[in-house]
């Protein structure tokens, strides 16, 4: 019968997009195996001793982006759309801890020699200040949607955003006028002391590991596995990805849209001001715009990690945690440019893989 | 029933509460009781009772209002305003009373907050005891609560007269008919155009060189802003790292023409249109491989790309090309004629020349073929491929257009500043832009200047708030969305789409946006 008229797999024809793609790939592909290649073989630089430091510090500061990731993704998954105050919402958290640990320090207990509560009870110190930026963060994520976003429910997708990102210039100069521009130290506990640690021996050298860094990266795990079931095992967390599969069809079944969406926000603000605090506790300094890069940072984890999927941003997050860490030194770059690191991953996955390591392409126009 | 009164009632008094405390915590109640005071010829704690009488008359007024604007017995209101004013006194009497408490053990409360000094808390509590401050503010507040009730019981009825929409668009009716009989033709156009060349001319010469400096400054916004609105306003593509190609364009400029770091000493004439190109050319790079993408994550990226700018201009690796955090100072500036043409009143002309000409650009894009492509990819994407249009090369030509304008503006912007560095090039750049378009109305090119003039124009007038200005920004757009996402002037188009849900869910609230739309002719 010869050919069909049309023939029913029509040879696809290359965008100069895919051009693009692939030039941009093969050509970044090349030159990080140049710099790697340079870097680790030729020169040598780093032993390694100096590699499990990075390895160890890219696991801590992933596990925090962890933490800030989720909120992201929850919220993406739930109401398609990027809660760019969230980063506010960790560093709301950051400064509740602060105070309180400045209360406690200021409150003295115990007979003569009087010592202040916070040396007296470390353990209970650290819980109440958990507590404190946990309540902190999640009043501020459920004001937020309540006030912010609630109104624009069903306004075109550009408005909530814009509201979004008014919300976060709000509250970080409001943060700013009241607490001051000044950078605040956390108090450094004497059984948690950010610079004591366990020593480990790696080709003769020491390499130490802080009990802060051990103390966030398994709270933070923790963190992430309890949500993890109170997603998949509740009635709330049915409910929630009931309403972000279908919302309508949700309603109808019985479930109090509205109500779910402010939970799914006070979620997010439990692990923000969770992380917030673990940020006080390990790295020890916080200021009014210290949510700003690690909000960014987690948005990217999110999409590496494929937004909307909660495995994903876990992993995402401690992927991008060890590539910024390691990777300036691994390409022989200045350290001052990991934040470009950071976002170029950003482009490179949005580009070459939109759906992330786990998960659907949400990131592209369709339907 | 009388739940719900309490509910509602606690739920204001929460509102105002929280107000009042951030206000005094941001400092703000000091500065704005000292305006007050100013402003009406009487001592700033006077100034502090009407500011809280103020706040406290809005809220009572707003428990007041029932559901959909129905009518509440005035037991119930009378009740909710109480509860109101009570657990707002409660939560500021309290924080009052904590406040003093501390300060009196002599402990300095602006090592935590910073804007509580002990003039603020004198003020705040009128020189009383924490007891003594702590009732005032509770009685304050409750009874300006209930007084505003009363007054929203007052003027319930008269108040379907004075809505601000209402009253605008009685206004633009009237005006229509007014001008009803003026026909506009060629003639009539072209005296309009002399006109305003002749004012734009005449303007610059009889300001100082303050004002001179600072319209500059407007100006400029307006042309990124203009710039802005082909991506975010016409296209729909949301750019939050538009400073990227003004930072282009501003670095262009210096390092072409200024003795350092290259030494290059070019004539600024060559170097603009350079500028320019380069910064259109940079956009739409950018723009390909992150313009296939939706618009929060395209956002996002733009974001990046704005902030990977200033790391790359502030590390000292590459300070060899750009100087790094240290700047390029004495970049060159124009001459007419081996006339220097340089004085902050001849940059007013040159950024007037340079907004009229985006302006006549972006009425023609607007109207042409691109334009309308690009209205309907804001729209719906998909439906606008479906229609034929090549979306990719569509949104690359809005971001090159559009980063061309940013180019114009920033080597504007290094010239007549003489020095760039890369704190020049921060987020709120863009955000600031975005504001002037937002604000101003998205897609409507008189909205746009009207939002750099309140935007850029007004903080010059209100020095005293200089320090609520990047707050008020953030507010502001909040507010906006949520009341009046269309903006100050907004095209007709973006008007009527943005009450187009309203206008087909709630039948009461169309009736104003339809009367606008249909006054307008």
């Amino acid at each position: 019968m010869g050919e069909p008229v049309l023939p029913l797999h029509a040879r696809k024809r290359i965008t100069p997009y895919q051009i693009a793609q692939i030039v941009l790939g093969v050509g970044f592909l090349v030159f990080l195996g140049w710099r790697l290649y340079t870097v680790i073989v030729v020169e040598g630089a780093y032993g390694p001793d100096t590699w499990l430091k990075f390895a160890i510090s890219g696991l801590i500061i992933g596990s925090v982006y962890a933490l800030i990731t989720i909120g992201y993704t929850l919220v993406y998954a739930i109401l398609r759309m990027i809660n760019f105050a969230h980063s506010e919402v960790f560093m709301v958290g950051a400064f509740a801890g602060f105070f309180v640990f400045e209360a406690l320090k200021s409150i003295m207990v115990g007979d003569e020699p009087r010592i202040p509560f916070i040396d007296a009870q470390p353990l209970l110190s650290i819980v109440l200040a958990f507590l404190a930026g946990i309540a902190a963060s999640t009043i501020t994520g459920v004001a937020l949607e309540r006030l912010a976003y609630r109104p624009l429910r069903r306004a075109p997708r550009l408005v909530p955003l814009i509201s979004a990102v008014g919300a976060s210039i709000f509250l970080q100069n409001a943060a700013q006028l009241m607490f001051g521009p000044q950078r605040r130290t956390y108090y450094n506990l004497p059984s948690l002391d950010r610079n004591l640690g366990w020593t480990l021996e790696v080709a003769g050298k020491p390499v130490l590991i802080t009990y802060t860094g051990v103390f966030t990266f398994v709270l933070a795990i923790l963190l992430l596995v309890s949500l993890n079931l109170i997603v998949q095992r509740t009635r709330l967390g049915r409910a929630m990805r009931a309403v972000s599969e279908d919302k309508p069809t949700a309603a109808l079944m019985g479930i109090d849209v509205d109500a779910v969406i402010s939970r799914t926000f006070a979620i997010s603000g439990v692990l923000a001001g969770s992380a917030g605090v673990m940020w006080g506790l390990h790295y020890g300094q916080i200021h009014s715009f210290v949510g700003f890069i690690p909000g960014i940072k987690a948005f990217t984890a999110a999409v590496l990690g494929g937004i909307g999927n909660i495995p994903g941003a876990m992993l995402g997050a401690m992927t991008l945690g060890l590539i910024e860490s390691m990777g300036p030194g691994g390409l022989g770059m200045d350290f001052q440019l990991k934040d470009v690191i950071a976002f170029s991953i950003l482009v490179l996955v949005l580009v070459f893989r939109p759906s992330g390591l786990l998960g659907e392409v949400l990131s592209q126009e369709k339907l | 029933m009388i739940r719900a009164d309490l509910r509602q009632g606690v739920r204001s008094g929460l509102v105002l509460g929280v107000v009042v405390v951030s206000l005094l915590f941001l400092g703000a109640t000091t500065t704005l009781s000292t305006l007050i005071g100013e402003g009406l010829g009487v001592s700033p704690p006077a100034g502090l009772v009407i500011l809280l009488l103020l706040l406290t008359l809005w809220i009572g007024a707003q428990s007041a209002r029932g559901a959909h604007h129905a009518e509440l017995p005035i037991l119930q209101a009378a009740i909710r305003g109480a509860v109101a004013g009570l657990s707002a006194g409660l939560i500021i009497g309290l924080t009052t009373y904590v406040l003093i408490a501390i300060h009196d053990t002599g402990a300095d409360l602006r090592t935590y907050l910073f804007q509580v000094s002990p003039a603020a808390l004198d003020l705040w509590s009128m020189e009383r005891t924490p007891v003594t401050a702590a009732l005032f503010h509770l009685g304050i507040s409750t009874a300006g609560c209930l007084l505003g009730v009363a007054v929203y019981r007052l003027f319930r009825a008269a108040r379907a007269r004075w809505t601000l929409t209402g009253r605008l668009a009685s206004a633009r009716a009237s005006l229509a008919q007014r001008t009803g009989g003026f026909k506009r033709n060629q003639w009539t156009n072209f005296a309009l155009y002399v006109l305003v060349a002749a004012i734009l001319f005449i303007t610059p010469q009889r300001l100082n060189n303050y004002q001179n400096f600072t319209l500059g400054t407007v100006g400029i916004y307006v042309l990124m802003g203009l710039g802005l609105n082909i991506v975010v306003g016409l296209a729909g593509l949301l750019d939050l790292g538009y400073v990227v190609f003004f930072a282009v364009g501003a670095y262009t400029a210096a390092l072409l023409t200024a003795p350092t770091p290259h030494n290059l000493m070019w004539n600024f004439w060559l170097v603009a249109p350079i500028g320019i190109i380069l910064a259109a050319v940079i956009g739409v790079l950018l723009g390909i491989p992150v313009l296939r993408l939706r618009g929060d994550y395209l956002a996002i990226v733009t974001l990046g790309f704005g902030e990977i700018i200033r790391v790359l201009l502030k590390a000292e690796s590459l300070a060899g090309f750009s100087n790094g955090p240290r700047g390029i100072p004495s970049i060159g500036q124009p001459s007419v004629f081996g006339q220097p043409f340089n004085s902050d009143r001849d940059f007013l002309y040159m950024i007037i020349v340079g907004v009229v000409i985006v302006i006549f650009l972006t009425f023609r894009l607007q109207e042409s073929r691109v334009g309308r492509a690009w209205i309907a990819i804001r729209e719906d994407e998909t439906v606008a491929r479906a229609m034929g249009i090549n979306t990719l090369s569509a949104k690359l030509l809005a971001f090159g257009v559009g980063a061309a304008f940013a180019g114009l503006g920033g080597v504007l912007y290094a010239s007549r500043s003489q020095f760039v560095g890369p704190d020049d090039f921060v987020l709120m750049v863009s955000i600031n832009v975005l504001a002037v378009v937002i604000v101003g109305g998205m897609a409507s090119v008189p909205g746009v200047i009207a939002g750099a003039f309140v935007l850029k124009g007004l903080p010059e007038i209100l020095r005293e708030l200089e320090a609520y200005r990047i707050l008020a920004f953030g507010a502001l757009l909040v507010v906006m969305m949520i009341l009046r996402p269309e903006g100050i002037i907004p095209s007709r188009r973006r008007r009527l789409e943005m009450h187009e849900t309203e206008a087909s869910e709630e039948p009461s609230l169309a009736a104003a946006p339809a009367a606008e739309a249909g006054g307008a002719p």
